[in-house]
Formats: structure tokens, C-alpha cells, sequence
């Protein structure tokens, strides 16, 4: 169970986070939340596709990392081996709390950072500290509140994304099949694209109102990042030394 | 004679007439180089009756072909999932109970496993072994999850709904979205033309409305085809004894009360009580034989049945509304440029829920079939009529098979209900049959048959009926059917473990609604 609560310079001033990638810290994941700011960057390595949350049945774009649950084909050695780990998965152990507070006699909502003590990442040997020896953040806890600021805004981005994608028609559930070197076929199933029929036919004045949004670049990257797929299939071919 | 066919003219509105116009519209007016018309004139002064809570599946496809969102239907009609019907104390009045589920017994298409469920059938009810949507309905469970498509589903489903809210949802769509005219009038005459066909209706305020097909969705006024054409009634009172109800809405104990996913029918001395699961309400009724029991004892019955849920007080002081039935049906439908769909064709018990399906039946019909002119107009209403007089005797025989196998003997509506000669030919035959064989696709005698051999075996076996089994079991079937009753728990275990209460989904597609695709 987690265990959140506020960061303060005071009971957390010896907590370290440990920085490297391993099951044991849960990042055996096969996908992980993504958003249009993060796709520049996640598009050269990963594949970008949507899927519903299972709680909500809303859509989100995700990185893929493997081709069935459990399966991060990125981990070895304690490292992840990619340039660039996704913010939703490089964000543990922290994650955003709201605190109400009273601004000139006005509740508020305010964004604050929240550590969960219980991550098996959080302890007090190694790793990386979150305070200086004499109080301050250290540049580590610093560039996690900023990504938790760009994942924060990066989730409400999605929602318009989306929203705007189904709209416009424009996702369709596809079965991918991943045939291994050894002639093994596998379906990877419940993952949804880009329409690319349906982008084809978008007249100019949709394609311009998708661009002025930014989503146009967005959707573009998509459909660039499925060439990741055969790297994927790489790296399970060599792991299963086929 | 060969004018084409391009003015529509529905008279009536309710479920009935808003669902025909929606049917009717969807496929013919947003068609782009359509020349048809529809027009749905509506009285003010009649209130429509508001009965027919339940929905067979059809109305999935009904819906989604006329373009509607479902979460926009589901949240604007107080509406919520339906797997089928529970039959309560129908048996033996021992407190037993049985499914007929919506599903079709697993592998139904590869094994008759009825056969193979026999010899244990008093271990394990018929539909548990053979379904997965009796283990959901134990536990209040969804036919699907946030996650899941509008109209997709991992168990298949109908609606429970509000029936007033429903017409006025799809009012709004036909005539927001569909193109459907719609004139709130009161039909004060019809006028025909020289061969007898109807000309046009005179309103009070908009004068003559022409058109060249006239639906009547009048209900039981039924003023074209009975008023005015003279249409007989047949009457199946002889059959199915039920001639009265008694409606009444009941509160839930609080917001996060289970909603039930199947119409529970209850059976009481001289008829039977309907319960059906509404998000913000119940609503029971009982329906009862006014020969077999007094309008004050039905009542009672009431109160009691719903006096656990409401305490005591309340449920001897809630306000209960009475609708009169008249089991049966017209002589025809269909006549000549004039067809009758909804309580204006005929009317029975809702104990399978057959009300608005034969609405969307109808409706499909006459839209598939919709005839270019007049000419052809006389051979569609021909098949027409022998299709729908063919679903009533259908309907007839599936309602009544609930009574004939019934075992009750607390009084004499149960007896009565047995009598040979209130079985139709037909039903005492497929009895006969089914006494020797077990029923399965070659019980399907017509294409699109209103309840498949899947039903009759829910019920037969659900009311304790026993076929005589014969030993020349192949093997190899034994052996598939063994898989396939295996395989049925399993899912049914799968099934339990994801699926949400009907509540909690409810409440996440108010929040959320369900996914497009």
C-alpha cells in the first residue's frame, strides 16, 4: 500500500531515492501513460499508442515497452536502456498531493509534492537525497517537482487530445502481430491508432484547427513512433537468443 | 395506384410511434437524396400509458442505428442494465427461483448441452451450468465494465428504463437530429379516398395532414385501424388470464442500494409481480386475473410484496395507479395503406418483456420493407401480417408455457391455467415433443423467431421440467460438453472477478461516460 504524505525538509532530511531501473521497484511495466509534450522524446525510442483506463474507460496515449504484462523489454542490469524514460515512470516515488489553502481569504487549491514512504525506491542509505546537508533541495528533488509539473499539465493536455481525436474519428483498435524469429506468432490485442484513412480525409480548415492546438505534430509522431515496433521485436528475439 | 410512397404519417407518440419515427427516420430521411417525409402528430390531452420498463437486446442495435449515444440514453432515460428475467416461487411456491438469461448456453452452436446437464440436475440450476449471466445476477453485477465500447459487452444486455423519459429522449433526437416533423395535435377525424385508403387525418389546429402510409401508435384507442378501419380484436383472454395491473413506484433505502440487472418476476395467487431496477427507483407492478382474484386482494399483495423495502407505513399509503388490459391483438396489422404498431396492434402481460421489442420489430420491418408505391404496398402488408400474426401466436405460446409447466396449487388460477383447452395447439405439441427430445435448432421454425430453442430450454428445465433421456449419448459429445461446462465456470469465475456492480458502473458513466469505441 502507499504511503503518501508532504515532503519537508525536516523529516525527510536523510530520505534517499534510488535511481536505478528493476523489477524490484516495480518497473517491470510493458506500457506507460505518456502525453503530446513528452512524444518528441519518447517517439525515438518507443511506440506511441492509446489505451483505456480500466478505471475510468477514458483513452490515454502510452509508451509500449514489451508485448505482455510484466514485460519491460528496456530492463537489464538494474539500468534502463534507453535514452529517455518516460515521465509517469521516471516520476516514482513522487507524485502530487493538493493542500487547500487560504490566499488573501480565498480557499485555494495549491500543487504540492508528495513522497510514498513505502516505495521500495525511498530509503536512507542510497541513492539520491532529497535535502542538502544543511537544508535546501537538492537539484534531484528540484527536477522532480518540475516533472511532476509538466506531468500534471501534460494529463490535462491529454484529455483535450483525446477528446479531440474522437471527435474527429480518428482512433481505431488494431491487433498487432508479433512474429519472432523462430516463427512464433503472437496478437497483442486492446491497443487503439491513428485512423490514418480517416486522417487523410480531414479537410483543411480541421487539419489547421488541429495544428493550432499542436496536435497535428502529435498525431504525426504517432504514427512515426510504430516504427519502433521492430526494435522492440529485437530486443525479444535477442533476449529469447533467437 | 402507382403513386410512390413518400409521405409518413405517425399518429401517436409514446415508445411506440418515437421509436417507429426514429427507426423509420435513421434509414430513410438522412439518406442523401431522400424524398421522404415524416411527420409525427401527437396529441396533448393523451398521456401515453407509460408501461414497458424492459427491453430485449434489440434495442442496442435499435438505438446505435438511430445514431444515439448511449451514455447520453442511459443517463436521460434513468436507464440501467438488463440479462434477463428471474422467475420467482413460479415452480412450487417453495421459495425456489430459476434465470432465463439473455446469453444463449455456451457452445450452443456446437453441442446441445442440455442432455449432458440432466443427470445433475439437482446439483446445478440449468442456467448456472450452461451461462454466465445467472452467477453476474447473484451478485448484482454489470454486463460491462467503464472500459467497455456504448452497446459492447461481456455479457449480453437489454435496458431497464424509465418508459416517459424514453419517449421524450427519442422525441428529442428524431426531431433534433432525424429530420422527423413533429405536430402536437389532436386527431379529430380520418378521411379517406376513393379506394377506401386513408386520404389524410384532420387535426384540430393544423387541419388535414395527407400522407400516403399512416402508422397508428394511437395505443389502445388504436383510431385508425380499429376506429376506423374496424380491424377485429382477437382476444387471448382464454389464454392468458391476466386482464389487470396495478403499478406503483418504489424508493430505494439509500443512494448505494444494489440495482438489480434482471426483472424479477415474482408469482403470487393470481398472477404475478414485476420488479424492475431503475438508477433513482423501482418500479412493481402486479399483474393479475380479475376473474381468479378481487382488485383489494391483488392490492394487498402489493403492499406486501413491496412492505420489506418501503417498511410497513409507507407501503400501505404509497399511491398505486391501475391499467386495465385486454390480452390479444388485432385480426390484422396491417390494412390497407394503414399499420398498427405498439398497444394500437395488441397487447399482453409484460411477463417477457415482448412490448417494445415488437415495436422495434415492426418498425424494422416496415422500414426494410417500406414499399415505393402503392401497388407493392398490398403484398408487403400481406407478409406483414402473416409474419406478425405468426409472432403473436409466438409470444402467446412462450408466455403461456411459464403457466402450463407451473406446479402451484394454492388456487385455482394455477389449475385453470393448465386446463388443455386453454393450450394452444401448437404448444401442446411442442410439450408432447419435448417430453421425448430435448428442444434445440430445429425448434426454430421461422427465421427471426421471437424467443430461440435457447429460451424454451431456460424455462423448461428452469421450471424442473424432465425430458425423458434416452442412453445413446455419444461420447465424443459427452466429451465436448464437458469442455464446454468447464470452460463456462471458468469464464463465469473471469467474469465475477472484473465486472462492477450495476451501481458502480452507473455511477462511473455519469462521471466518465462509456468510450465511443
Amino acid at each position: 500500500m502507499a504511503n503518501n504524505v508532504l515532503i519537508n525538509s525536516v523529516d525527510h532530511q536523510n530520505l534517499k531515492v534510488n535511481t536505478e531501473y528493476s523489477e524490484k521497484y516495480g518497473d517491470n511495466v510493458w506500457y506507460a501513460l505518456t502525453f503530446p509534450a513528452e512524444f518528441r522524446s519518447a517517439q525515438a525510442y518507443y511506440p506511441i499508442f492509446f489505451n483505456k483506463d480500466a478505471s475510468t474507460g477514458q483513452f490515454c496515449p502510452v509508451t509500449l515497452f514489451g508485448f505482455q504484462d510484466k514485460e519491460n523489454l528496456f530492463l537489464s542490469d538494474n539500468k534502463w536502456n534507453a535514452p529517455y524514460v518516460p515521465m509517469s515512470v521516471a516520476r516514482q516515488p513522487f507524485l502530487i498531493g493538493v493542500q487547500k489553502i487560504n490566499e488573501d481569504g480565498q480557499d485555494k487549491e495549491q500543487r504540492v509534492l508528495h513522497i510514498d514512504l513505502d516505495h521500495p525506491r525511498v530509503n536512507q542509505e542510497t541513492g539520491e537525497a532529497l535535502f542538502l546537508e544543511f537544508g535546501g533541495n537538492t537539484a534531484y528533488l528540484d527536477t522532480a517537482a518540475d516533472m511532476l509539473e509538466t506531468l500534471h499539465h501534460g494529463i490535462i493536455d491529454n484529455k483535450s487530445f483525446v477528446d479531440t481525436l474522437i471527435e474527429h474519428d480518428l482512433l481505431e483498435p488494431f491487433t498487432l502481430d508479433i512474429v519472432l524469429n523462430d516463427n512464433s506468432n503472437n496478437q497483442m490485442v486492446g491497443f487503439y491508432t491513428i485512423n490514418e484513412d480517416k486522417l487523410n480525409e480531414l479537410d483543411a480548415q480541421t487539419l489547421a484547427n488541429l495544428h493550432n492546438k499542436g496536435f497535428l505534430q502529435a498525431i504525426y509522431m504517432t504514427i512515426a513512433s510504430q516504427s519502433n515496433i521492430r526494435g522492440l521485436m529485437n530486443i525479444k528475439n535477442e533476449q529469447l537468443g533467437l | 395506384m402507382n403513386n410512390p410512397i413518400k409521405k409518413i404519417v405517425i399518429v401517436g407518440g409514446g415508445s411506440a410511434g418515437w421509436l417507429t419515427a426514429g427507426v423509420l427516420a435513421a434509414e430513410h430521411i438522412t439518406a442523401a437524396n431522400s424524398s421522404i417525409e415524416i411527420t409525427l402528430i401527437e396529441s396533448a390531452d393523451v398521456a401515453p400509458i407509460g408501461v414497458g420498463e424492459g427491453t430485449w437486446p434489440s434495442m442496442r442495435s435499435t438505438l446505435k442505428k438511430m445514431g444515439v449515444s448511449e451514455t447520453e440514453f442511459l443517463l436521460a432515460c434513468d436507464a440501467s442494465f438488463k440479462q434477463g428475467s428471474k422467475f420467482s416461487h413460479w415452480q412450487s411456491n417453495t421459495n425456489e427461483h430459476y434465470y432465463h438469461p439473455f446469453m444463449l448456453p455456451h457452445g450452443f452452436n456446437e453441442v446441445n448441452l442440455a442432455p449432458f446437464w440432466q443427470p445433475f440436475r439437482d446439483k446445478i440450476s440449468f442456467a448456472d451450468a450452461v451461462c454466465q449471466q445467472s452467477h453476474l445476477g447473484y451478485q448484482g453485477l454489470a454486463p460491462k465494465q467503464i472500459s467497455t465500447a456504448e452497446y459492447a459487452f461481456s455479457a449480453n444486455y437489454g435496458y431497464h428504463l424509465d418508459a416517459g423519459k424514453f419517449s421524450k429522449f427519442l422525441q428529442n433526437h428524431c426531431t433534433k437530429n432525424l429530420n422527423v416533423k413533429h405536430i402536437i395535435d389532436h386527431v379529430i377525424q380520418v378521411k379517406s379516398d376513393e379506394s377506401g385508403d386513408i386520404a389524410s387525418v384532420t387535426t384540430k389546429e393544423y387541419g388535414d395532414i395527407t400522407g400516403d402510409l399512416f402508422i397508428d401508435c394511437t395505443g389502445s384507442a388504436s383510431i385508425l385501424l380499429a376506429k376506423h378501419f374496424k380491424v377485429p380484436f382477437i382476444s387471448k383472454k382464454h389464454i392468458l388470464f391476466n386482464d389487470s395491473a396495478l403499478a406503483v413506484h418504489v424508493p430505494y433505502e439509500n443512494e448505494n442500494s444494489p440495482i438489480a440487472s434482471f426483472t424479477c418476476s415474482t408469482a403470487q395467487t393470481a398472477g404475478w409481480i414485476w420488479d424492475i431496477g431503475l438508477p433513482s427507483r423501482r418500479g412493481v407492478g402486479h399483474t393479475y386475473s380479475s376473474g381468479h382474484i378481487t382488485d383489494e386482494n391483488a392490492e394487498k399483495e402489493l403492499r406486501e410484496y413491496i412492505t420489506p423495502a418501503m417498511g410497513k407505513q409507507a407501503a400501505e399509503s404509497v399511491a398505486i395507479r391501475k391499467i386495465s388490459i385486454d390480452p390479444g391483438h388485432r385480426e390484422k396489422l396491417w390494412h390497407k395503406n394503414c399499420v398498427a404498431v405498439g398497444m394500437a396492434a395488441g397487447f399482453i402481460e409484460p411477463l417477457e418483456a415482448s412490448a417494445l421489442v415488437l415495436v422495434e420489430l415492426s418498425a424494422k420491418m416496415i422500414s426494410e420493407q417500406l414499399p415505393k408505391n402503392r401497388q407493392t404496398m398490398d403484398i408487403i402488408a400481406k407478409r406483414f401480417n402473416t409474419k406478425f400474426l405468426h409472432r403473436w401466436q409466438n409470444i402467446l405460446d412462450f408466455l403461456k408455457l411459464h403457466y402450463a409447466l407451473s406446479k402451484r396449487e394454492d388456487s385455482s388460477y394455477w389449475f385453470d391455467n393448465r386446463e388443455e383447452n386453454t393450450l394452444s395447439d401448437n404448444l401442446k405439441e411442442q410439450l408432447a415433443l419435448w417430453k421425448y427430445q430435448f428442444p434445440y435448432k430445429y425448434d426454430a421454425i421461422h427465421t427471426e423467431e421471437m424467443f430461440p430453442p435457447a429460451s424454451f430450454q431456460y424455462i423448461l428445465y428452469g421450471m424442473g421440467f424432465v425430458t425423458e433421456q434416452s442412453s445413446n449419448l455419444r461420447p465424443t459429445q459427452a466429451m465436448e460438453a464437458e469442455r464446454f461446462f468447464n470452460e463456462n465456470m471458468a469464464r463465469s469465475k473471469q467474469l465475477l472477478s472484473r465486472s462492477p456492480t450495476n451501481r458502480d458502473l452507473i455511477a462511473k458513466i455519469k462521471k466518465y461516460g462509456l468510450p465511443k469505441i
